[in-house]
């Protein structure tokens, strides 16, 4: 059964999916999908008010004067915009052909972190700062790795070595040895380390990996999890906090009961942008790995379910968006970032609800940090690019065109597609 | 998309819609989860998150100020001052030893002792100093570090420092009035404090308005001023204070009253202690009121009240005289005199009191038995006993407006009591029964008045917040204590003492002619605790008045265990009320005779 489905999706990705050599550039480009840029203006906007609304809380908590946290905030905001443009504008192709300078880059910025002297207050090798400003090193190695990913499994799929063990699989055993050394040992950071998993797993079982396969992968994984849970006993009390959440409120499980209180306490319509009490230092990390809570406290559940439809718009146009996506690399460059910001939203809320454990990972868009918002930004400026090269109607509607062209008046239709163009139409019409 | 909930895995686009279906899935999963979270729990969710956030806090109310008459104005002796707590919330300190260099310019002392403070860790409240001034708290306020902190408190100042200390008490660090009238009166003077729920931050500091914030405020204390004179006070502290080394005594109290009205206008004790400085004091007898809360075995200043009982129940009459054969054999034992120029002959009322004779004092509880007789029997012990505890309400405290009054001990008139006889006689003359200073001025001031017990006070009046004053009047216990003329009787008759002391060689005892000054000496065996009395340690009391046309002022004195040579009230008591009696009348405070 797994076998006939596995080559089936082997030859229909060969068919499906763009071949190696072709750019985007070659294919008529149109306007991008605007909603795209909208729901993420939203999501950036909630989270600039949100900060905005804690900042004096906050700062009560460490000192530093009120408007501190905005202000960064707003630069983070305004960098983030900048990454979006640049990664927009930047043909794709361009990026899938400097990967190697990207990985250099984030393999030096890893590199620094973990040599710098780390701050006190977070005794974790992950922040490479200068100038005042600090930078998780992190988020640059899973932007770096999306893309390396995306054109590792391109080649692999127009070579038909994708199913290929020596070829494929074991390089990417070999990959992520390596990273969970790095980033959850030596970084301490299960959190990112489950979010690279997550990514470059869901990239391959889309790029036509079998089944089987995947299974291997997925048991070798959790075995490295089981291994470092073990070598790091805080993270199985992080998991008893999990499987228990209210039992240690006054000890493990503080943050946990805190966010539920912050959560359950919003009550319907929430107690208002101005008004909550939980970022007053009894919600740990409340401007980041916390802050969904403090943002359901504030707008009560219909201001929870609203964000949670907006995050639900957002992956849908993205998954949208890697179904018409003209060309492998591309669609797997979609994909990849939808599934590395959907797994933190899910991870992140998850935690708040009690129905994951703490993470510590950030929510896109909203949580305070500027290397979590820009490379976000980043990452969704890929996928605006692509949404320029998408079909503007569905893939069964342009076969119920083709059909009817064929029998037809075909140039009448071809205006209606605009010329946008799918490999399946076999051609430029 | 009803497709993508039946994803086809074998292609491309199956495999995408099967993730993100998993991610929508997950996502109304959420939102079912925030429908139980939010709206199903949030009654849970809300009183959790005020159980944590609401907090209580009392705000403390002004104590009321405590004053007396000097002159004739009243001028506070207890003020309240605001001193403020200096802490840290020590993450905010950035530069410990830089703010402790500027704490030391400010408060003084060594920079490095504010090290531990400003550094401590896993806390966000330590204490650095206590007291500060309100100067100094500008200062360091204006230094607008984050992690400088104070709070102000009130504080009891003592603008006299130790004067009248017994008699005010002084308040402890949770604000509670002990001993003195700041415990007596502690309910008037601290006032009623408010309260304020508030939704808070972590730390307790209350945050802006909300609907749960409630708060009632504070309803200070009255102001009590005293019915000490405040130079009399000052004056009697002195003397006592001199008379204490003098005659190397262990404790000196003294009272002045005035008998019409029951006023205290001194009330002392040596030696003493500051208030403002309590927490220092190691040895905790300095804040007893030796005057209200330590009855002793009187001695024959107790003769004063078995002559005025004796005469207002007719046993006696004030120029009788009688046979003293100087001792008496009472249930076996032998009642005998002390006085060194006794021995048996004719003697009379004046010359009991004068020569303290034990026999007499004897002799007038057997008038009281029968008259012209010389037993005891039960209705002289009774009429005794009723005289005592019904007229003169001994063994019960008298109310004074103090903390830890005692009630003394009068023993009771029971008929079985195979030695009630022997008893009774010692009682007569202050043995065997116990009264404080307090209980004995208040007996005598009811005779001298002309037979009206006023409750003693230290409260001339009470002011409300609001400035209302409420006059305490005199309170009369008793209207009947005895006839008017027993205390006309009584008065020469003390008036006799001190002239016998005079002429017997005690010149302090010299008074100008236009002044009445009477009294009574007391030398009272010490009783061991093991039962039976010291041989060589004697308590010394004097009870006395004095006056122009009318006694205007009554004095008791307590000398405890003086050291001194000859019986302890002629040489440990008898010049104490001395000292005072010229003191009150050289002063002024008495008037003299028309």
């Amino acid at each position: 059964m797994l076998n006939r489905i596995s080559n089936t999706i082997f030859s229909s990705g060969r068919k499906s999916l763009a071949s190696d050599g072709e750019t985007l550039t070659s294919v008529r480009r149109h306007q991008p999908d605007h909603w795209l840029l909208i729901e993420c203006l939203i999501l950036l906007a909630i989270g600039l008010a949100l900060i905005y609304s804690i900042s004096p809380a906050l700062a009560d908590t460490t000192g530093v004067s009120g408007s501190y946290y905005i202000v960064r905030q707003v630069i983070a905001v305004a960098l983030a915009l900048v990454a979006f443009f640049i990664t927009y504008k930047f043909p794709i192709a361009k990026w899938r052909a400097y990967y190697k300078w990207l990985l250099a880059a984030a393999a030096l910025c890893t590199l620094i972190a973990i040599v710098l002297p780390v701050n006190p207050n977070y005794p974790a090798h992950r922040w490479v700062r200068f100038a005042g400003f600090s930078f998780e090193s992190v988020e640059l190695l899973i932007f770096a790795l999306l893309v390396w990913f995306a054109h590792f499994l391109a080649v692999r799929i127009k070579n038909g070595t994708i199913t290929n063990f020596t070829k494929t699989i074991r390089p990417i055993l070999g990959v992520l040895l390596i990273i969970a050394g790095i980033v959850a040992i030596i970084q301490s950071d299960l959190g990112s380390t489950g979010v690279i998993v997550a990514m470059m797993g869901v990239m391959l079982f889309v790029a036509g990996i079998p089944l089987k396969r995947i299974m291997i992968i997925a048991a070798v994984i959790v075995g490295l999890v089981i291994i470092s849970v073990i070598a790091f006993p805080y993270r199985l009390a992080r998991i008893e906090t999990f499987l228990h959440p209210t039992s240690n409120c006054q000890t493990t499980g503080y943050q946990a009961c805190q966010a539920m209180i912050a959560v359950g306490s919003g009550g319907i319509s929430g107690l208002g942008l101005g008004s909550g009490v939980q970022a007053y230092g009894y919600l740990p990390e409340a401007d980041n790995d916390s802050i969904f809570a403090i943002y359901a406290e504030k707008f009560g559940f219909i201001g929870s379910i609203i964000l949670l439809i907006l995050f639900a718009g957002l992956f849908w146009r993205m998954a949208k968006i890697s179904e018409g996506a003209p060309d492998d690399f591309s669609k797997l460059i979609v994909v990849g970032a939808l599934v590395w910001m959907s797994t933190e939203t899910l991870i992140n809320i998850g935690a708040m609800i009690g129905l994951l454990p703490l993470k510590g990972i950030t929510l896109p868009f909203i949580s305070y940090g500027g290397t979590s918002v820009v490379f976000f930004a980043a990452s969704l400026g890929l996928v605006y690019q692509v949404s320029c090269y998408t079909p503007r109607v569905s893939l069964k509607d342009l076969k119920r065109i083709r059909r009817r062209a064929a029998s037809d008046d075909y140039s009448s239709y071809g205006r209606r597609i605009r010329g946008a163009y799918h490999s399946d139409l076999g051609g430029r019409g | 998309m009803p497709e993508s909930f039946k994803p086809d895995l074998s292609t491309v686009t199956g495999r995408i819609r099967f993730w993100s279906s998993l991610i929508i899935l997950a996502l109304i999963i959420f939102g079912i989860r925030l429908f139980y979270v939010q709206v199903i729990r949030y009654a849970h969710y809300k009183q959790a998150a005020l159980n944590d956030q609401l907090k209580q806090y009392q705000i403390p109310a002004t104590r009321g100020i405590i004053e007396a008459e000097d002159g004739s104005s009243d001028v506070p002796i207890v003020l309240n001052q605001k001193l403020y707590t200096l802490f840290a919330d020590p993450p905010f300190i950035k530069h410990p030893y830089s703010v402790a260099q500027q704490l030391s310019k400010i408060i003084g002392g060594n920079p490095d002792s504010y090290l531990p403070a400003l550094t401590a860790k896993n806390t966000q409240y330590s204490i650095i100093a206590y007291k500060l001034t309100g100067a100094q708290n500008q200062k360091i306020t204006a230094l607008n570090d984050p992690g400088l902190g104070t709070q102000g408190q009130d504080y009891r100042v003592y603008p006299d420092g130790s004067l009248a200390a017994q008699v005010l008490g002084f308040v402890n660090n949770q604000g509670v009035g002990e001993y003195g009238v700041e415990q007596a009166l502690n309910p008037i003077l601290s006032g009623k404090p408010g309260m304020l729920k508030a939704i808070t931050d972590i730390n307790g500091v209350p945050l802006a308005a909300s609907k749960e914030n409630t708060q009632i405020a504070p309803t200070p204390g009255s102001n009590v001023v005293l019915t000490l004179n405040l130079g009399i006070q000052q004056q009697v502290e002195s003397i006592l204070a001199k008379e204490y080394k003098a005659t190397k005594s262990q404790e000196l109290s003294a009272i002045v009253m005035d008998p019409y009205n029951g006023h205290i206008k001194a009330m002392a004790n040596y030696p003493t202690y500051n208030p403002a400085d309590y927490a220092n004091v190691s040895n905790p007898k300095l804040f007893q009121n030796y005057a209200v809360d330590y009855p002793i075995e009187p001695g024959s200043v107790m003769k004063t009240l078995t002559t005025s009982a004796a005469l207002n129940s007719g046993a006696i009459t004030a120029n009788e005289s009688f046979y003293d054969p100087a001792h008496w054999v009472i249930d076996g034992f032998n009642i005998h005199d002390i006085s060194i120029d006794g021995g048996a002959r004719e003697q009379n009322i004046q010359s009991i009191l004068a020569l303290s004779l034990n026999t007499g004092a004897t002799w007038m509880l057997m008038q009281m038995s029968h008259k012209g007789g010389t037993q005891i029997n039960a209705h002289g012990i009774e009429t005794w006993h009723n005289y005592m505890v019904q007229h003169f309400l001994l063994g019960q405290t008298t109310g004074i407006e103090q903390g830890y009054e005692a009630s003394g001990y009068v023993p009771p008139a029971n008929l079985n009591d195979p030695s009630i006889n022997l008893r009774y006689a010692n009682t007569a003359f202050g043995q065997g029964v116990s009264i404080t200073a307090i209980q004995l001025i208040s007996a005598l001031s009811s005779v001298l008045n002309g037979g009206t017990y006023y409750k003693p006070t230290l409260i001339d009046k009470i002011i409300s917040p609001s400035g209302k004053v409420s006059v305490n009047k005199p309170k009369v216990e008793e209207r009947n204590v005895v006839s008017p003329w027993v205390g006309r009787e009584l008065e020469p008759l003390m008036e006799g003492v001190v002239k016998a002391y005079l002429q017997g060689g005690f010149s302090f005892m010299n008074f100008p002619a236009n002044y009445i000054v009477g009294g009574k000496t007391g030398t009272a065996q010490v009783a061991k605790p093991t039962g039976g009395y010291y041989s060589n340690i004697y308590n010394g009391t004097y009870i006395g008045f004095v006056g122009g046309d009318t006694p205007q002022y009554v004095i008791v004195v307590y000398n405890i265990k003086p050291n001194t040579p000859g019986y302890a009230g002629s040489y440990g008591g008898q010049p104490v009320f001395a000292d005072i009696a010229h003191m009150l009348i050289n002063e002024g405070y008495v008037t003299p005779k028309e």
